[in-house]
């Protein structure tokens, strides 16, 4: 798809200060488990305490995301509110599978299972903000954020003037493990200091939920342009190629999705091959998950926008580029779901 | 009767996480929903969820539910009354 976009406003919470902190002076946090999780927010400036008291972690992270995005981006009402969730609320659907087995399927509490489905998000910032627009949750995997991403460029194609458009995951102690068993995670412990010294099988989890006002028409505020989108399942080595020449060639910075998992490396190795170019990674920073992606989108905007890239983030990066207008991101999930999107600078 | 109350607002206050609330705080008369304690219509349902629970009382219709669930002092009448021998 190569409908522009441009991005009026943005908000994430992440395994790094990327709520409240400025993305150029904010140091790597950095970890040594294998499971990255979230610096949350004070939520109590965002939500009623009155409704904070029933949400669990996952939709307080997308609400309020959500909420510091609009507040950003300068816009009453949210309009299209559209987003993508691999998992939903975890925490919500195993305390609901827990009770029905505990209870035989009787007495089971309405909450978790309310929120336990995915739009619960959506429908809770539809609430708050009163918006009475088209809302849709996406949930597809690791094309999750990436089909909600698409869908809003084509509501702004048929002439909306803006969407609400994010993601959110979790993970829980109880999730790691099961995805443990099929050895998804490294079974060492490198944290997110040591994941590329060495490529081998797993990586490690993350979860964020990230938020964008997305314009049809360029503004003053615009931070950046999204400018090209690509999703492919499970391509040949051919097909991906052709993808990343043909959205890539002209760009001076690459954002990859390399995670550290030697069971998928050549994929990154054919990335470097087609486009070789000033690479930087991200899942040093956010994790693995589904909903990988946004994060991606927002860094490479928060980049675009600033015009630096914080060298602290980056270690394992010998050389970064000085100037940098066009950004190819190059993610897939555990080799199912890729995606290459294209970033532009606006503004300057 | 006044153990039972106790009791129930400790309840009250775990299954619905009223986590700025203390059983002292709640007034044995006062409404639970609309004014009071503010609770909504989700909160009734965790309401009835409890009493199944955790007294294995089960409030087949909703009309003696809105009584019901009027206050702790109602709840505890109806528990107290549910539990005698009859």
């Amino acid at each position: 798809m190569k409908v522009k976009c441009y991005i009026q406003g943005m908000a994430a919470i992440s395994p790094q200060h990327t709520f409240d902190g400025d993305i150029t002076t904010a140091p790597f946090v950095q970890t040594e488990s294998n499971r990255l999780v979230c610096i949350e927010p004070d939520y109590k400036p965002f939500i009623p305490g009155n409704s904070l008291r029933r949400m669990t972690r996952v939709l307080r992270m997308g609400l309020t995301t959500a909420l510091k995005c609009l507040a950003n981006s300068g816009v009453a009402t949210p309009g299209p509110i559209v987003t993508g969730t691999g998992k939903g609320s975890l925490q919500d659907t195993e305390k609901f599978i827990k009770e029905i087995e505990q209870y035989k399927e009787t007495a089971l509490n309405p909450t978790p299972f309310i929120q336990s489905t995915y739009n619960s998000v959506n429908g809770l910032i539809a609430l708050q903000q009163n918006g009475t627009d088209y809302n849709n949750t996406f949930v597809h995997r690791g094309f999750s954020f990436e089909n909600a991403l698409v869908d809003s460029m084509m509501l702004l194609q048929e002439g909306a003037s803006h969407t609400l458009t994010g993601s959110f995951e979790e993970m829980t102690e109880e999730h790691f493990y099961i995805k443990s068993r099929i050895g998804q995670w490294r079974t060492a412990p490198v944290g997110n200091t040591r994941l590329f010294e060495q490529h081998l099988p797993g990586t490690i989890s993350g979860e964020g939920s990230a938020f964008f006002v997305l314009t049809a028409a360029q503004t003053p505020a615009s931070k950046a342009a999204i400018s090209g989108i690509k999703l492919l399942y499970k391509p040949s080595e051919e097909r991906l190629s052709a993808v990343l020449q043909e959205l890539g060639a002209d760009a001076d910075l690459v954002i990859s999705g390399d995670n550290g998992d030697s069971n998928y490396a050549r994929y990154y190795e054919l990335l470097g091959e087609v486009l070789p170019k000033p690479a930087i990674p991200f899942k040093h920073l956010c994790g693995e998950y589904d909903t990988a992606g946004s994060f991606a989108l927002w860094l490479a905007a928060a980049l675009l926008d600033t015009g630096k890239i914080p060298g602290e983030w980056f270690p394992m990066v010998k050389e970064l580029p000085g100037e940098f207008r066009k950004v190819v991101i190059y993610n897939h999930f555990f080799g199912e779901q890729h995606t290459v999107m294209v970033v532009e600078k606006v503004n300057g | 009767m006044e153990e039972l109350k106790q009791k129930l607002k400790e309840q009250i206050i775990e299954a619905l996480n009223l986590q700025d609330t203390k059983p002292a705080d709640i007034d044995d008369n006062a409404p639970l929903f609309g004014e009071g304690l503010g609770l909504d219509s989700i909160d009734s349902l965790e309401l009835m969820v409890l009493l199944e629970r955790q007294y294995g009382i089960k409030v087949e219709d909703p009309r003696e539910g809105r009584k019901i669930l009027q206050s702790v002092q109602s709840m505890a009448e109806f528990i107290q009354s549910k539990q005698q021998p009859a």
